[in-house]
C-alpha cells in the first residue's frame, strides 16, 4: 500500500513526471549513443588495424625489435608456424620478410617498408587484397610484381604496370637494387599506411638476396579478438626466446586512443548524470514542497520518518527507472539502426584516414555497458532524492499541517 | 487515573529572542468518555494545547501523561509511534490522502499499525458504514463533499482504535448541515463506544454540543465548566 501510495503520487502531476522521465530517457539515450559512437570508432580502428596488417599477434626475433634488420630472422620459423597452426582458433598465418628500404620512380623516391609475402597465406591474415582499387593482387604471371598504396603511387607519379625500383641493405651490408612492376594499387583507410608499405612476393626478395627461405615476422589471425589471449599467452610462454606481441602491444597508440576515448566517454556521461542529478533534485524538491501539509499529516497520524523517506526514494527511483528503461530502449533502436546503416562521415575523409578510420562510422556498444549505466542512473536518482527526502522528514508535523 | 493529564504544562516559543508563552502553566485532566471542547479567542493557545496533548509538540515545562504514559520526554520518533497507537486525529482541512480512495484512507493508518489486510478491509468498511459512507468507499477525496471528507477523516481516526480523538476545528470548513451531521456522528460514537473526543473550536455549534468546555485565555485556563446546555439535554 505504501508502494501504491508512492506510485500514485508520481502520477499526481503527470506533466511534471513525464518531463523528468523524458529528460532521463533523452539524457541516457544521448549518453549511450555517444558512447556507442566512440566505441564504434575505436572498434573500427582496432578492426581496421588488425585486418590491414597487424593480425591478432606477431612473432619476431628479439633482435628484430631493436633495429629491424633483415638479418634478424626467426630461428626455426617453420617449426613455430606448425606449432601455432595446432590451435583451433587460428584462421591464418603469414610469414613475412620485412625490409626497410627506398622506393624510387624516375622522378622521386620515398622511404618504404618492403613486405615480402606469400600472397595465398597473406590473404588469410590481412585484407589488403580486398582493397586493391586498381590492377590486381599478384595474379599477373610476370616476375617481380609489386602492390603499392595509392598514396605512394601518387607521390611517385606511378600507375599500374609502371616500373619501380626498390633499394635496401642486404644481409652482408651491401645495397641491393631491384626493379619491380606495379601489379596492383591498394587504398586502405590509412593514408599513412598506403604511403609507406609495399608488398612483394617473398620468392622475388629471396632471389634478390640470393638466400634460402627465412622469415622476419610471423603474423597470426584468429577467429576473434576475444580468444586472442588464449592462443597468444601459451605461444608467448612456449617461445620465450622470441618476441611475441599482441595487437595492443604492437599498436600502443590504439591503446592510448582507447584510453582517451574512455576518458572522454566517462566525462561526457558524468556531465549528463550531473545534469540529471540537478533535474531530479529539482523535481523531487518541488514535489515535496507541494506536499508539505500531506507529509505533516502522514507523520502526525503515525507514519515513521523512515517510511516517508523510503516513499520519496521509491517515487524517485520509479521515475528514474522508467526514464532509464525508456532511454535504453531508445538508445538500442538508434545504435542498432546506425550500427547497420552507419553514419556518413565522408566530409572528413582526409582527417579520418590519418586515424585509420573509414568514412562510415558504425555505432556499437557491448551489452555489458548497459547495466552499469542504468545502475548509475539509479544511484543518481537516489542521490538526487536524498536532499528532498531529508527535507521532508525534517518537517515539524504540527507546523506542516498548517501549511497551505 | 485520568486518560489525559497535564501537570503545570507550559510551552514557550522563541525562548532566546522574545519568549512567547503560548501555554502557561496549565493543569488539566480529561477522563475517558469525555466530549470536551477547548475554546478561546484566536491566539489563546488552543491549537498549541491540542498539539501538546496529541504529542505533535513537546512542552517547555511540565508533564503530559496520556494513557498512563509520560510523553513529555519522548523523542520525535517515539512520539510518532505513540500517536499511531493512541491518538486519532481529525483536522480542520480534512487532510485525506488525495490519491487514495475513502477505504484506502481509512485503511492506511491500520497498515502503519501492521494490521492484517483482511482485518484492515473489514474495519474500514465497518467504520465507513458507521459514518454513513458505505456507498462511497471507492471515491477519492476529490469526489466527496467537504462534509463527506470529514466523515472519512473521522472513520480514519476511529479505525485505528485510538484511546481518544483530537479534533482541531473539525467543523470550520463545513456548512451548517454537514457540521450538524458530523457532530451528531461524533456524539453518537461518544455515547455508543464511550470514545473520548477533545476539540479545539470557536464554532458555537460545536461548543453547544460539548459536555465540558475548557476556555483558554492568553495560554491559561480561564474557565473549566460542564456545559449547562448539555446538562439540560441529558437530564
Amino acid at each position: 500500500m505504501l508502494l501504491t501510495l508512492a506510485w500514485r503520487n508520481i502520477w499526481r502531476n503527470k506533466k511534471r513526471s513525464l518531463i523528468i522521465i523524458t529528460a532521463i530517457a533523452v539524457g541516457l539515450c544521448c549518453g549511450l549513443f555517444a558512447s556507442a559512437t566512440m566505441f564504434g570508432m575505436w572498434d573500427s580502428m582496432i578492426n581496421t588495424t588488425i585486418d590491414r596488417d597487424l593480425g591478432h599477434f606477431q612473432i619476431h626475433s628479439k633482435d628484430f625489435e631493436d633495429e629491424k634488420l633483415i638479418s634478424d630472422t626467426i630461428p626455426n620459423f617453420e617449426n613455430v608456424i606448425s606449432t601455432i597452426k595446432k590451435s583451433k582458433y587460428v584462421t591464418g598465418i603469414s610469414s613475412r620478410i620485412m625490409i626497410e628500404g627506398m622506393a624510387s620512380s624516375a622522378s622521386t623516391s620515398n622511404g618504404v617498408r618492403i613486405i615480402g609475402i606469400n600472397p595465398a597465406n597473406e590473404k588469410n591474415v590481412t585484407s589488403i587484397y580486398k582493397q586493391v582499387v586498381d590492377g590486381s593482387y599478384f595474379t599477373e604471371d610476370f616476375k617481380n610484381q609489386i602492390v603499392i598504396g595509392e598514396k605512394l603511387a601518387d607521390n611517385l607519379g606511378l600507375h599500374i604496370k609502371s616500373k619501380i625500383i626498390l633499394s635496401f641493405q642486404g644481409t652482408d651490408g651491401s645495397i641491393i637494387y631491384g626493379a619491380f612492376r606495379i601489379a596492383g594499387i591498394f587504398k586502405t583507410e590509412s593514408s599513412v599506411f598506403d604511403k609507406s608499405n609495399v608488398f612483394v612476393k617473398e620468392n622475388d626478395l629471396q632471389n634478390l638476396l640470393n638466400s634460402n627461405m627465412f622469415s622476419n615476422e610471423i603474423v597470426v589471425r584468429l577467429t576473434s579478438v576475444q580468444v586472442a589471449d588464449s592462443v597468444y599467452i601459451p605461444i608467448k610462454n612456449q617461445f620465450s626466446n622470441l618476441s611475441v606481441k599482441n595487437w595492443g602491444e604492437l599498436a600502443p597508440e590504439l591503446k592510448l586512443f582507447n584510453d582517451m576515448l574512455m576518458t572522454q566517454m566517462n566525462i561526457f556521461l558524468g556531465i549528463i548524470l550531473f545534469a540529471l542529478l540537478f533535474g531530479i533534485t529539482n523535481t523531487m524538491l518541488m514535489s515535496v514542497m507541494e506536499r508539505v501539509r500531506e507529509f505533516g499529516v502522514l507523520m502526525a497520524v503515525g507514519m515513521k520518518r523512515s517510511r516517508v523517506f523510503f516513499m520519496i526514494m521509491f517515487e524517485t527511483i520509479s521515475l528514474s527507472f522508467i526514464g532509464g528503461i525508456a532511454g535504453v530502449i531508445l538508445a538500442l533502436i538508434f545504435i542498432q539502426y546506425f550500427g547497420s546503416v552507419g553514419i556518413n562521415l565522408s566530409a572528413f575523409t582526409e582527417g579520418l584516414s590519418q586515424w585509420s578510420l573509414g568514412t562510415r562510422l558504425y555505432t556499437s556498444l557491448p551489452f555489458s555497458f548497459y547495466p552499469p549505466l542504468v545502475l548509475m542512473i539509479l544511484v543518481t536518482a537516489v542521490l538526487g532524492a536524498f536532499y528532498p527526502a531529508i527535507k521532508a522528514i525534517k518537517l515539524n508535523p504540527s507546523n506542516a499541517i498548517r501549511t497551505y | 487515573m485520568a486518560l489525559i493529564e497535564l501537570n503545570q504544562v507550559s510551552k514557550i516559543y522563541d525562548e532566546t529572542i522574545v519568549p512567547i508563552k503560548a501555554v502557561d502553566n496549565v493543569d488539566l485532566k480529561i477522563e475517558k468518555g469525555e466530549f470536551t471542547s477547548i475554546v478561546g479567542p484566536s491566539g489563546s493557545g488552543k491549537t498549541t494545547l491540542l498539539n501538546l496533548i496529541g504529542g505533535l509538540d513537546q512542552p517547555t515545562e511540565g508533564k503530559i501523561i496520556v494513557d498512563g504514559i509520560d510523553i513529555s520526554t519522548y523523542k520525535p520518533d517515539a512520539l510518532i509511534n505513540f500517536r499511531l497507537h493512541h491518538i486519532g486525529f481529525v483536522f480542520q482541512a480534512y487532510n485525506l490522502i488525495p490519491v487514495f480512495t475513502a477505504k484506502e484512507n481509512v485503511e492506511f493508518i491500520m497498515l502503519l499499525q501492521n494490521i492484517t489486510r483482511s482485518e484492515r478491509e473489514k474495519r474500514a468498511i465497518e467504520f465507513l458504514e458507521a459514518v454513513g459512507l458505505k456507498d462511497r468507499i471507492n471515491s477519492t477525496p476529490a469526489e466527496l463533499s467537504g462534509g463527506q471528507q470529514q466523515r472519512v477523516a473521522v472513520a480514519r481516526a476511529l479505525a485505528s482504535q485510538p484511546s481518544f480523538v483530537l479534533a482541531d476545528e473539525p467543523t470550520a470548513n463545513l456548512d451548517s448541515v454537514s457540521a450538524e451531521s458530523l457532530l451528531n456522528l461524533m456524539e453518537d460514537l461518544n455515547h455508543k463506544h464511550n470514545m473520548t473526543f477533545v476539540f479545539s473550536t470557536h464554532d458555537q455549534r460545536v461548543i453547544k454540543r460539548a459536555h465540558r468546555i475548557v476556555t483558554l485565555q492568553d495560554g491559561k485556563i480561564n474557565k473549566d465548566e460542564m456545559n449547562p446546555a448539555h446538562a439540560i439535554i441529558d437530564s
